[in-house]
C-alpha cells in the first residue's frame, strides 16, 4: 500500500509557543486518518503546515512522493491536497455554484466544464437546491457543505477536513460520516481533525493523538482509546485507572 | 561640519516631537479600533486653526490654547467614532479606508472654502527667539513644542499602563473578543482611543502655530510622516511610533541639509518603501494586521 | 457575472446608439468637453475597477501609470518625432513594466497599507519627474507642438474626434472587463478580493493573479494618460501624476458600483454631472466646492450603500419590470 502523506519530524514554534514538536506519522492511500487531541494540541497548525500556510521550522512533509515544504498553498492544492477550514470561508459575494466553480477552474479553465464539475460536487454534498443562493446567506452547516464541495471540485487525491462535524446534531453527523465513507470508497485519502468520537470511530481505522504539539499515541481506535496517555491528556490523571473509552470531546 | 550635522540632528529631533504626536494618534487608532485614519492630519489642521483664531481674536498664546484645542478635538474624536467609524467597522477594509479618506478630503476642502488657501501665522514673543548652546542654535518655540510633545507622550504612556481604562484599551487592541468577555466595553474604549488620538493631533496643531503657518492642506505633510513612522515603528506600537517619528525627523532634516531643500519628501518616501520592502512588520517586530 | 439577455442587449444597443450620435446631436463644444471627460474618467475608473473592484487591491496611486503613459508618448513625440498612436502603446508597455516592481513591493501589504504604498509610489514618480529637467522638462513641463489637424499625430481640429477616441477606449475597457468577468480569471479575481487564503487553498495563485490584473490595469490607465495629454496639449508632473486622478479613478468605481461592469460608468456620470451642475451654479474659482461635494457623496455612499449606487439602479429597474418584494441586496455573482 503506497503512502499518500508522510510527515517527518515536523516542528513549528510561534514566539515562545511550541505549537508542533517533532511530529511524525504517515497515511496510506485511500486510508482515513483521524488526528485528534485536546484543544490547542496543534492539529490545525499541522494542517496549516501541511498545506503551506506556515513554513515549518524543521521536518518534512511529502505527499504522493513530492516534498511539499516551501511550496505555496496553491501549488500544494494543484498537487492534489485540498483542505477545509475550521471556520468556513466562503466567497460571500458569489453564489454556491460560482464558489465551487472557482475550485473547479483549477483543473480546467473552460467555464462550461468547470460548471459541470462544480454541479457534480454540489450534488454530492447535497446543496443542489441552493445552487444560486449567495454564499453569505447560507446557514453555517450549508457553508461547511459548500466548503467541502469547493475542495472536492479541485479533484484532490488527499482531503484534509478540519472539524467538519462541530455543532452537528446526530442525524447530520450520520450524513457527514456517510459522505466521508463514499469519498473513501472512491479512493480518496482523508485526514480528519475531529472531536466527535462517534464520527471518528465510524470513519477512521488509524488515529494519531496530539497533545501540546507532540504525538502521544497512534494506532487503531481500540488501542488509542485505552491508551493511558490519551486518557490523561483529555481527562486528567484521575481517570487513568478508570474505565477505558472515556476519551471524548 | 560637526556643527552642521549636530544642528540638523537637533532640528530633526525637535520637529520629530510633533511628528510623534501625530503618529501616536494614528497608531493608537489603528491598534485599538483597527482602522487607518487617513484624516489625522486634518485634525492637526483644525487644532492649528483653533489656535490661530484664539490668538488673532483674543490674543491667547497658542500654547495656552492647548487647553481649548485638546478637549475640543477629544470631543470631535468621540463623535467621529460614535457616528461614523462605528458604522463601518463591520464592513471591511474598503469602506473603512475610503471613509477616513473621504473625511480627509472633506475637511481639507471645507477649510479651503471657509478659510481660503492663505497661510495664517501667529506672532508670539518667542517666535523668533533662539537659545545658543555651544555650537547649536535652538529655536525656543520648537523646543517648547518638543518638550510638551514628550510630556504628552509620557502622560499617554502612563495612562495606557497605569490606569484601568488605559489597560482596557491595550487589552482591546490585543484581542477584542477576549476583552469583551472580560467585561470591557469596546464602544467606550474606542471612543476614548479616537478622542485621545485626535486630542494629540490638536495639541500638535497648537504647538505648531508659533512657528508654522496654518493652511488647509497643512495636515497632509504631517500625516504622511505619521504613516511612515507608524509603519516603521510597527503598527499599533505607541513607543515604536514615538521613536520612529524622531528618527524620521532627523532623517528628513539631514536630507534637507545635505541633499537639497525639496529632498525631504523623497527621503521619507524612500524610507517607507524600504521599510515595506525589507521589514514590513516594522523595526520593533510584533504583529502586523 | 452577467448573462447577456435580450433586455440587456436592447439597452446596450440604445446606449451605444445614443453615445454614437451624441456629438452630432449636441454640437456644443463645452458640452462635448464634458462628455469627453466623462468618457475618459469612466475609462480610468474601469481600468482601476479591474484591480480595485474585483480583486479588492485598493490602489490610490494609479496616477503613476497615467503619468508614465503620458510622459512616454510625449517624450517619444517631442524628442523623437514618434506618432502618439505608437506612443500610446509604448506608454502602456512602460506602465506594465513599472507595475511589476511596484506590485512586487506593494502586494506584500494588506489593506490600508497597500493603499498608502501606492500613494507613495505615485508621489515618488511625481517628485522624480519634477527633477528630470533634461529629458522630461522638470517642473514647468511643456506644451505639445500644435500641428493643427494632424490625425496621424493624434491631433484634431474637431472635438468630436477626441470624443470618438475616448468612446472607443471606454468600449475597449468595458469589453475587456466583460470578457474577464465571465472567464476563470473573473472568478479568481473575486476570490482573491473576498478571501486570499481561501483562494490559495483551492489552487488560486494569488500573487500571479494580482500581478496579471495589475499589468492590464496599468496598461489601460496609461492609455488614458496619453490621450489626456494629447487632448489638453500640455504636460507637467503635477498634471500627469496628479493625486486627483488616483482619487477619481477609485471614487467613480466606489460610488458607482465596485466590482461591477457598469459601476464606474454610473459613478462617473453621477460625479461629473454633479460637478458640471456645481460649476454652472457657482462658477469656477471655488476650488473646494467640487471636492467637498464629492467627499460628501462618497461618505454617503459608504455609509448607506457601500457596494455602490448601481445596486440602487438595478433594484429600481427590477422593481419597475418585476414588481414584487424588492431584494435588499444586489445580485450575487452567479456561476
Amino acid at each position: 500500500m503506497a503512502e499518500a502523506l508522510v510527515i517527518r519530524n515536523l516542528s513549528k514554534r510561534f514566539g515562545g509557543l511550541r505549537a508542533v514538536q517533532d511530529v511524525s506519522f504517515s497515511v496510506n492511500e485511500a486510508e482515513t486518518l483521524a488526528l485528534i487531541g485536546p484543544n490547542g494540541a496543534g492539529k490545525t497548525t499541522s494542517f496549516n503546515l501541511i498545506t503551506g500556510y506556515h513554513r515549518p521550522d524543521a521536518g518534512s512533509v511529502s505527499a504522493f512522493g513530492r516534498e511539499l515544504v516551501g511550496l505555496r498553498p496553491h501549488d500544494i492544492c494543484a498537487h492534489g491536497l485540498a483542505r477545509t477550514f475550521q471556520v468556513a470561508r466562503p466567497f460571500g459575494k458569489m453564489t454556491v455554484l460560482a464558489n465551487v466553480m472557482t475550485g473547479a477552474f483549477l483543473r480546467n479553465k473552460k467555464p462550461e466544464v468547470a460548471r459541470a464539475r462544480a454541479r457534480e460536487a454540489i450534488n454530492f454534498v447535497g446543496l443542489s437546491a441552493k445552487e444560486h443562493s449567495p454564499a453569505r446567506d447560507l446557514t453555517t452547516i450549508d457553508q461547511r457543505r459548500l466548503e467541502m464541495a469547493r475542495a472536492l471540485a479541485t479533484e484532490p487525491r488527499l482531503l484534509l477536513l478540519d472539524e467538519v462535524m462541530a455543532g452537528l446534531n446526530p442525524a447530520e453527523i450520520d450524513q457527514a460520516v456517510a459522505l466521508i465513507g463514499k469519498l473513501s470508497q472512491r479512493g480518496l485519502t482523508i485526514v480528519i481533525v475531529e472531536h466527535v468520537m462517534r464520527a471518528i470511530m465510524a470513519v477512521a481505522r488509524h488515529i494519531v493523538v496530539l497533545d501540546h504539539g507532540q504525538k502521544i499515541a497512534e494506532g487503531d481506535p481500540q488501542q488509542v482509546v485505552a491508551n493511558a496517555d490519551v486518557i490523561r491528556a483529555y481527562l486528567g490523571t484521575g481517570y487513568v485507572h478508570g474505565a477505558p473509552g472515556g476519551g471524548g470531546c | 561640519m560637526f556643527a552642521t550635522v549636530a544642528q540638523a540632528v537637533v532640528n530633526g529631533l525637535l520637529i520629530g516631537g510633533i511628528y510623534a504626536l501625530v503618529s501616536i494618534g494614528v497608531t493608537l487608532i489603528f491598534g485599538v479600533v483597527k482602522i487607518v485614519n487617513f484624516a489625522q492630519g486634518e485634525f492637526v489642521m483644525i487644532g492649528m486653526y483653533i489656535s490661530f483664531f484664539l490668538a488673532s481674536r483674543f490674543g491667547i498664546d497658542p500654547l495656552l490654547s492647548l487647553v481649548v484645542s485638546m478637549p475640543v478635538l477629544f470631543v470631535i474624536g468621540v463623535l467621529l467614532q460614535q457616528f461614523l467609524i462605528r458604522r463601518v467597522l463591520a464592513l471591511g477594509d474598503m469602506p473603512q479606508i475610503f471613509l477616513t479618506f473621504a473625511l480627509s478630503l472633506l475637511l481639507v476642502n471645507v477649510a479651503l472654502l471657509l478659510f481660503t488657501a492663505n497661510y495664517r501665522t501667529v506672532e508670539t514673543p518667542y517666535t523668533e527667539t533662539t537659545i545658543h548652546l555651544g555650537v547649536l542654535y535652538i529655536a525656543v518655540a520648537k523646543l517648547i513644542a518638543f518638550i510638551v510633545a514628550m510630556l504628552l507622550s509620557g502622560l499617554l504612556w502612563i495612562f495606557l499602563h497605569a490606569t484601568d481604562l488605559g489597560k482596557a484599551m491595550r487589552a482591546a487592541a490585543q484581542n477584542r473578543d477576549v476583552a469583551m468577555l472580560m467585561g470591557i466595553n469596546p464602544d467606550r474604549v474606542f471612543c476614548v482611543a479616537v478622542g485621545v488620538a485626535l486630542a494629540l493631533a490638536g495639541a500638535a496643531g497648537s504647538l505648531l502655530m508659533p512657528f508654522y503657518p496654518a493652511y488647509p492642506m497643512v495636515g497632509q505633510v504631517f500625516v504622511l510622516m505619521a504613516f511612515v513612522a507608524v509603519v516603521l515603528g510597527t503598527l499599533g506600537n505607541v513607543t515604536g511610533a514615538l521613536i520612529a517619528s524622531l528618527m524620521m525627523g532627523v532623517a528628513e532634516s539631514l536630507g534637507v541639509q545635505f541633499v537639497g531643500a525639496d529632498s525631504g519628501l523623497i527621503v521619507v518616501f524612500l524610507m517607507m518603501l524600504l521599510t515595506l520592502a525589507l521589514r514590513p512588520s516594522g523595526l520593533f517586530g510584533g504583529w502586523t494586521r | 457575472m452577467h448573462r447577456l439577455s435580450s433586455p440587456g442587449v436592447l439597452w446596450l444597443g440604445i446606449l451605444a446608439a445614443i453615445a454614437l450620435v451624441l456629438p452630432v446631436a449636441v454640437p456644443n463644444a463645452f458640452a462635448i468637453d464634458i462628455f469627453i471627460r466623462v468618457l475618459l474618467f469612466a475609462f480610468i475608473g474601469v481600468a482601476w475597477n479591474l484591480m480595485g473592484g474585483y480583486a479588492k487591491q485598493l490602489s490610490l496611486g494609479h496616477a503613476a501609470y497615467f503619468g508614465l503613459g503620458a510622459y512616454t508618448s510625449t517624450i517619444l513625440l517631442i524628442r523623437f518625432g514618434v506618432s502618439p498612436w505608437i506612443g500610446i502603446l509604448a506608454g502602456g508597455v512602460v506602465a506594465m513594466l513599472a507595475s511589476l516592481p511596484i506590485g512586487a513591493l506593494c502586494f506584500r501589504l494588506r489593506g490600508p497599507y497597500f493603499a498608502i504604498a501606492t500613494i507613495a509610489t505615485a508621489q515618488v514618480l511625481m517628485l522624480l519627474f519634477l527633477k528630470f529637467r533634461d529629458f522630461a522638462w522638470g517642473a514647468e513641463g511643456t506644451t505639445l507642438p500644435n500641428l493643427g489637424d494632424a490625425p496621424l499625430m493624434m491631433q484634431f481640429e474637431s472635438k468630436a474626434a477626441y470624443y470618438y477616441i475616448a468612446l472607443a477606449m471606454l468600449a475597449v475597457g468595458l469589453a475587456v472587463t466583460y470578457r474577464i468577468e465571465r472567464s476563470w480569471m473573473g472568478y479568481y479575481l473575486v476570490a482573491v478580493g473576498e478571501d486570499e487564503d481561501a483562494a490559495e487553498a483551492i489552487g488560486v495563485d494569488t500573487l500571479r493573479i494580482k500581478r496579471h490584473i495589475y499589468l492590464i490595469s496599468a496598461f489601460l490607465t496609461a492609455l488614458a494618460g496619453t490621450f489626456y495629454i494629447q487632448y489638453i496639449y500640455f504636460i507637467d508632473p503635477n498634471t500627469a501624476f496628479s493625486f486627483n486622478v488616483s482619487v477619481e479613478a477609485a471614487l467613480v468605481s466606489i460610488v458607482g458600483g465596485i466590482g461591477t461592469l457598469w459601476g464606474p460608468v454610473v459613478g462617473t456620470v453621477l460625479l461629473e454631472a454633479t460637478s458640471a451642475l456645481l460649476q454652472s451654479w457657482l462658477g469656477s474659482g471655488h476650488g473646494g466646492v467640487q471636492l467637498t461635494v464629492y467627499s460628501l457623496i462618497l461618505i454617503a455612499v459608504i455609509l448607506w450603500r457601500p457596494t455602490g449606487l448601481i445596486g440602487v439602479i438595478t433594484d429600481g429597474y427590477g422593481r419597475l419590470v418585476h414588481p414584487g418584494p424588492a431584494r435588499a441586496q444586489e445580485a450575487p455573482l452567479d456561476g
